[in-house]
């Protein structure tokens, strides 16, 4: 690691002021203490987060308002897979947290965090290599090992997003309240990741100055399903995710929402999808033609064509999950 | 029959490790723990490029750095580096933030030469020279016998396939390292090794120093897997930093570093054709590996050390047979010994074609198996095996079972020399009773303290737990290096001896006829004050050779994501007189999950483009999770009468083939290389278009 | 493609590479935060930190231990190589393998990926402090018994985890424990063991899947 100054905020005001041109903000710490021992970032100060007060939810708060829950920044994923109100109202979600990594980092590991982390690409965190995204020329996964690598992307970077909880949420709607600099703004997922579509240097829409203050994620999609698929049973990555949401009565769904994760540097979401489900009876017959719209527009690459017939049987068991 | 007692006090009981306690409380000192008074931090420069000639190294601003004590080169300035991760500099400061600050302000100069990091690469005939003119691919051994390709012609049923394992890292926990200190020409090194004389004997060769002058230990250690012998480029660096800086210097490698220099499997492509005649016996084989030990040159060794060789034909006997084997030269680290060295590819390979040709043939695969194996050993636990496994009861048509979720069985089999020698021991009875028993082997999570411990108490009629066993020091009695499982076969039986002597002469010397048991207080005490030591050395007749062993496994395959569970393992083994269960049993469940790991997710994975490593810490490079883990069930074949052998290697040779089996079984196709992994059981079951050859 | 006629782009540039110098990132740092300082009013710590050696306290199996440390320091770090505690170790310094876990606050971390200075006002827990006067805990008597441990290096970690797991989890079924263990890599082949270790710990009847036959001589 650089050297760098450590500083404690006690609020979102201080916190952006302390992070300044180049520090970062410390909570967790997963991701950045990682990526900073290979000298992929190197912030000159890290300013602790933790004890940041936040006005309502607090930061480490869960909490029901109205029709949404609000999950403070600083809260744990560990928090998040245990909570027991939110394994009725948001399943998809806890099922989702409980995938994060291993005991030890959904123990630390922050909701802002998880939002925020970096691509896992091998040749972005290789530190002897300076792919497109980190500054240089060249993406060294369009011809080279790219089993792990996206099947869509609107820019040259195809290293996909591995957030869990980000391709959840795209499929719950949910919203991320974002201090900068004065003023707070609320991003929709596809608004907090859309720069990444379309920027090969960006893992999301944010500035690192930028601080997130709370998600809120609407309950009115009543039912809410996370499927991913791994080479290991535990503390592996997804090779593909996929969330579905929506509400079913009667065998019909309506307000249907998918979500792919590790396909694409975004939560991969296609409205046509979501609108073709709308009222239709939730069947083998009916998921598959989802996903076969879902799919249509994939470029495989020499090593990832799997993750097309991997995603189409997540989507097919993510959206029949619905049914209970 | 062997020189062991039958029946025994110490010896086939399950024993607690002596060294639990330790190990449980975070007590136990290992190389990395090591920590002399005035120590210094060491770190290692190394080569970015995949192939280059330096022309600069500047250590002068990194020496300038706060904390720095020390910077040395590895080599010359101006030099050829031959694969990413080559030693070029190092340097020692007070701090571990104080050594990386003063590799990143060494100033190198290079020029990128061309390189190959990836066989088929390596095999084009216009590919990139590694060594200057030469062909990349050099001819190993081959052997041809009979007449091979007239009995294809008469076979009733052939079987073909190319098969392909990666290269493997080891990946011990505690990574590669040492502590060395030097004064006034006397060193003493704390080496993580198997084998502490090879570090003695390294270092006194290139430091030009008598080896009397040095002394090595390794009192405990984090696993070595076959990678772990001589100093290494890192041991001699730190002897060269610690002269310099005249301090004591720590270099302990850092992951990264484990995936690049200190050794790996070799990689295999293996091409079978081989046929039966028609009452199921085999016939002929006609066999091509064409393997990569990256930058070393590969040796002729079939099956020992480090070359691109496996062990071929494995196991099972053909009346006509061509055996060709190539060594294939790649920019990347060299490959070394690796538990069971040729072994586990060979068995993977020739047990996937096996029963290949027994589908062929309309047979069972054990049935196949029991008809073509010349081996009494795998005879019984093929059989043992098969009847706890229910083999004939789970048996299906492969890809008969029906869908989504598959299941399928396979069995694989393997087996071993091992043996041992030339290991001198020392016991110490003391007045008050107690003994120390000495010698300078090592124990790498073996339980091979607790060996010694169980021989001595059983040749004292004492417990384990009374006995102090001082093992890991240069300064003790020789033993050889822990490798090829041979440790168990080399000291048992120089435990035995100089404890009988140390026993023979106490009763001697105190008139006792027999002081074990109820008399050994009284008969020490006759001591008065002087303990009485004794020496020994191995002796033949209680050790042995020749071992085999059989894994049974069984999956679940699904085949909508391509995801393998394992459900359960099967393992019978034989390693002659079973010192102790307890630990054998350890032994062979750690095998098991090497194999699995090596069936299921491992890969050193290189990039073409830029010749660096891809796979550079456990999240990319894979091993087994407990999470993987199947229901393991481990039958132990006792002979006593053989003597003691040795099980390290044994272990871990027929898993993957076993497992291999199973999901051709489960799915009706069969997966070409290893590691088997969802994207290429969903390629072999035809659901990806641009994925076809798998 | 010719390898030869694209230099792979890497840190390293076609003919030389140096790295930026500790020294100059130290400079502008300091520089900065003489800047913020000024600027800062009202703070939820003692200001900025670093980037040099700086006073921190950590409570450490009960105890309050003083360092003087730079910030990018990892609590691993401080344990091993500033303090006498080498229980933990390091074998992956990237979160992903579980070999130097602790407690914090009661809760299972890698200590890799912690900066000492981050943990000040914690409870820190190491493998050291499990024991009490000499006395095994449950699990760690049940790790001797049930053989799971063999180098020993994943084990205070495994120890660690599996306390983790039963004091959250008393009576923990199998899958359950594989899942509290996740986070913790072994090489050796401890994992059935462990298993059965935990069972064992918490009281759980342990199968024994191990069988041993004598056989005569083979001819």
């Amino acid at each position: 690691m650089n050297s760098f100054q450590y500083v404690t905020a006690g609020s979102p005001e201080e916190a952006i002021s302390l992070v300044g041109k180049n520090g970062r903000y410390l909570a967790g710490g997963i991701d950045l203490l990682g990526m900073m021992k290979d000298y992929i970032v190197t912030p000159d100060v890290l300013v602790n987060v933790k004890d940041v007060k936040m006005a309502q939810p607090e930061g480490n708060a869960i909490r029901l308002n109205g029709q949404a829950y609000e999950l403070g920044a600083l809260v744990t994923v560990a928090e998040i897979a245990a909570h027991e109100e939110l394994k009725k109202a948001l399943p998809g979600l806890v099922e989702a947290a409980s995938e994060v990594g291993s005991p030890q980092i959904r123990n630390v590991a922050s909701l802002a965090g998880n939002l925020l982390q970096h691509s896992r690409c091998w040749y972005y965190r290789q530190p002897d290599i300076v792919c497109l995204k980190r500054g240089g020329s060249t993406c060294y996964g369009q011809e080279g090992e790219n089993k792990y690598l996206s099947l869509f992307s609107g820019c040259a970077c195809i290293s996909p997003i591995v957030s869990n909880l980000a391709t959840v949420f795209a499929a719950l709607n949910a919203q991320v309240n974002v201090r900068e600099d004065a003023q707070t703004s609320l991003y929709s997922i596809h608004k907090f990741y859309q720069e990444a579509w379309e920027n090969p240097a960006a893992h999301n829409s944010l500035k690192p100055q930028n601080f997130i203050l709370n998600v809120s994620v609407p309950t009115t999609r009543a039912r809410s399903a996370y499927r991913q698929q791994s080479e290991k049973r535990e503390f592996d990555w997804a090779l593909v995710s996929c969330a579905a949401a929506g509400n079913v009565t009667g065998g019909r769904i309506t307000d249907a929402r998918v979500a792919l994760g590790a396909v694409a540097p975004v939560p991969y979401v296609v409205e046509e999808a979501n609108q073709f489900l709308e009222g239709k009876e939730l069947t083998a017959a009916n998921a598959a033609k989802a996903a076969d719209i879902i799919l249509r527009d994939a470029k495989p690459l020499a090593h990832n064509g799997y993750k097309v017939p991997l995603a189409h049987a997540l989507i097919r068991r993510a959206l029949l999950a619905l049914n209970s | 029959m062997s020189g062991w007692p039958d029946p025994s006090a110490v010896l086939g009981k399950p024993t607690e490790r002596i060294d639990g306690p330790v190990k449980v409380t975070g007590q136990a000192k290992y190389t990395y723990d090591v920590q002399p008074d005035g120590w210094l931090y060491g770190m290692i420069l190394r080569s970015k490029w995949p192939a280059a000639k330096v022309t600069k190294i500047d250590l002068s601003k990194a020496l300038a750095m706060p904390g720095v004590k020390a910077a040395v080169l590895a080599g010359g300035e101006q030099r050829q580096v031959s694969y990413y991760g080559q030693e070029l500099a190092a340097v020692a400061a007070t701090t571990k933030q104080a050594c990386l600050d003063a590799l990143r302000a060494i100033e190198v100069e290079a020029d990128p030469l061309p390189f190959v990091v990836k066989e088929d690469d390596a095999m084009k005939p216009d590919a990139p020279s590694v060594f200057a003119g030469a062909s990349n691919v050099k001819p190993l051994k081959s052997s041809e016998k009979g007449q091979v390709d007239q009995a294809f012609a008469t076979a009733a049923a052939i079987a073909e396939g190319e098969l392909r394992t990666p290269t493997q890292l080891h990946q011990p926990l505690e990574t590669h390292g040492a502590v060395v200190a030097i004064q006034s020409g006397q060193m003493t090194a704390w080496s993580s090794t198997q084998g502490i004389s090879s570090v003695q004997e390294g270092f006194a060769q290139a430091l030009q120093l008598p080896q009397s002058n040095i002394r090595v230990i390794c009192e405990y250690m984090g696993g070595g897997f076959g990678a772990k012998f001589g100093p290494g480029a890192h041991g001699l660096l730190a002897a060269q930093l610690a002269r310099m800086a005249g301090a004591p210097v720590k270099v302990m490698l850092t992951r990264l570093e484990q995936g690049l220099a200190v050794g790996n499997r070799p990689s295999s492509i293996q091409k079978f054709k081989i046929a039966a005649d028609s009452s199921g016996k085999l016939l002929s084989a006609d066999i091509t590996n064409h393997g990569s030990p990256g930058i070393s040159g590969g040796g002729q060794s079939a099956g020992g050390g480090s070359g691109a060789n496996i062990a071929l034909p494995y196991v099972y006997k053909y009346p006509n047979a061509r055996i060709q084997q190539f060594s294939i030269a790649m920019n990347t680290g060299a490959s070394s010994a690796f538990r069971a060295p040729g072994h586990p590819p060979a068995s993977y390979g020739t047990e996937s074609m096996m029963d290949e040709l027994a589908v062929k043939m309309g047979m069972d695969p054990l049935e196949f198996r029991l008809l073509n194996s010349a081996n009494p050993l795998h005879q019984r636990e093929f059989k043992v095996g098969g009847e706890r496994f229910g083999w004939a009861e789970k048996y299906k048509k492969p890809g008969s079972s029906p869908g989504p979720i598959k299941t399928g069985i396979g069995c694989a089999c393997g087996n071993w020399g091992g043996g041992g020698k030339g290991t001198k021991a020392e016991v110490q009875i003391n007045p008050d009773g107690t003994v120390e028993v000495r010698c300078g082997t090592q124990d790498l999570g073996t339980g091979s303290r607790t060996m010694v411990a169980m021989v001595a108490a059983e040749a004292l009629g004492l417990t384990p737990q009374q006995i102090t066993v001082k093992i890991g020091d240069t300064n003790l009695p020789p033993s050889g290096g822990s490798g090829g499982s041979s440790t168990t076969a080399s000291v048992a039986p120089a435990i035995w001896n100089a404890c009988e002597n140390a026993l023979a002469a106490l009763q001697q010397q105190t008139g006792t006829p027999d002081a074990r048991g109820e008399n050994w207080a009284a008969a020490c005490k006759k001591l008065v004050v002087t303990p009485l030591t004794a020496q020994g050395e191995w002796q033949p007749g209680l050790s042995n050779s020749g071992t085999g062993g059989v894994n049974f496994a069984e999956v679940e395959v699904d085949t909508d994501t391509g995801y393998i569970r394992l459900k359960k393992i099967v393992a019978v083994h034989d390693c002659g007189l079973i010192v102790n269960p307890l630990a054998t049993t350890s032994q062979i469940n750690g095998g098991i999950i090497f194999g699995i790991g090596y069936a299921l997710y491992e890969e050193r994975v290189m990039d073409h483009q830029t010749g660096l490593l891809l796979s550079t810490n456990f999240d990319t490079y894979k091993i087994s999770n407990i999470a993987d883990m199947p229901d393991i069930e481990v039958i132990l074949l006792d002979m006593p009468e053989r003597g003691v052998i040795g099980i390290g290697e044994p272990a871990v040779i027929p898993s993957a083939g076993a497992i291999a089996n199973a999901v051709a079984n489960a799915i009706g196709v069969r997966v070409h290389s290893l590691p088997i992994t969802p994207a290429k059981v969903l390629a072999a079951l035809g659901k990806v278009p641009n994925m076809t050859k798998v | 493609m010719s390898e030869s006629s694209r230099p792979p782009e890497t840190t390293v540039n076609r003919r030389t590479f140096l790295k930026g110098l500790g020294t100059s990132a130290v400079a502008v740092a300091s520089a900065q935060a003489g800047a913020m300082a000024d600027e800062i009013g009202k703070m939820a710590g003692p200001g900025p930190q670093g980037p040099g050696a700086v006073p921190v306290v950590l409570n450490i199996n009960g105890k309050n231990t003083s360092f003087q440390i730079e910030p990018r320091v990892t609590l691993l770090d401080a344990l091993r190589n500033y303090g006498p505690l080498t229980g933990a170790k390091e074998v992956c310094d990237r979160a992903t393998c579980g070999a130097c876990s602790v407690l914090v606050d009661g809760k299972l971390v890698y200590s890799c990926m912690k900066l000492a200075i981050d943990a000040q006002g914690t409870k820190i827990t190491t493998i050291e402090g499990l024991a009490q006067n000499g006395q095994l805990t449950k699990v760690q008597e049940a790790f001797v018994e049930c053989d799971a441990l063999m180098c020993g290096f994943c084990t205070p970690g495994m120890v660690l985890a599996t306390t983790a797991l039963l004091a959250s989890n008393p009576k923990p079924t199998m899958d359950e424990i594989k899942r509290g263990c996740s986070g913790n890599l072994c090489r050796c082949g401890t994992y059935p063991h462990v298993i059965k270790a935990a069972l064992k710990a918490s009281g759980q009847s342990v199968t024994d899947n191990i069988t041993v036959l004598k056989y005569e001589r083979v001819a």
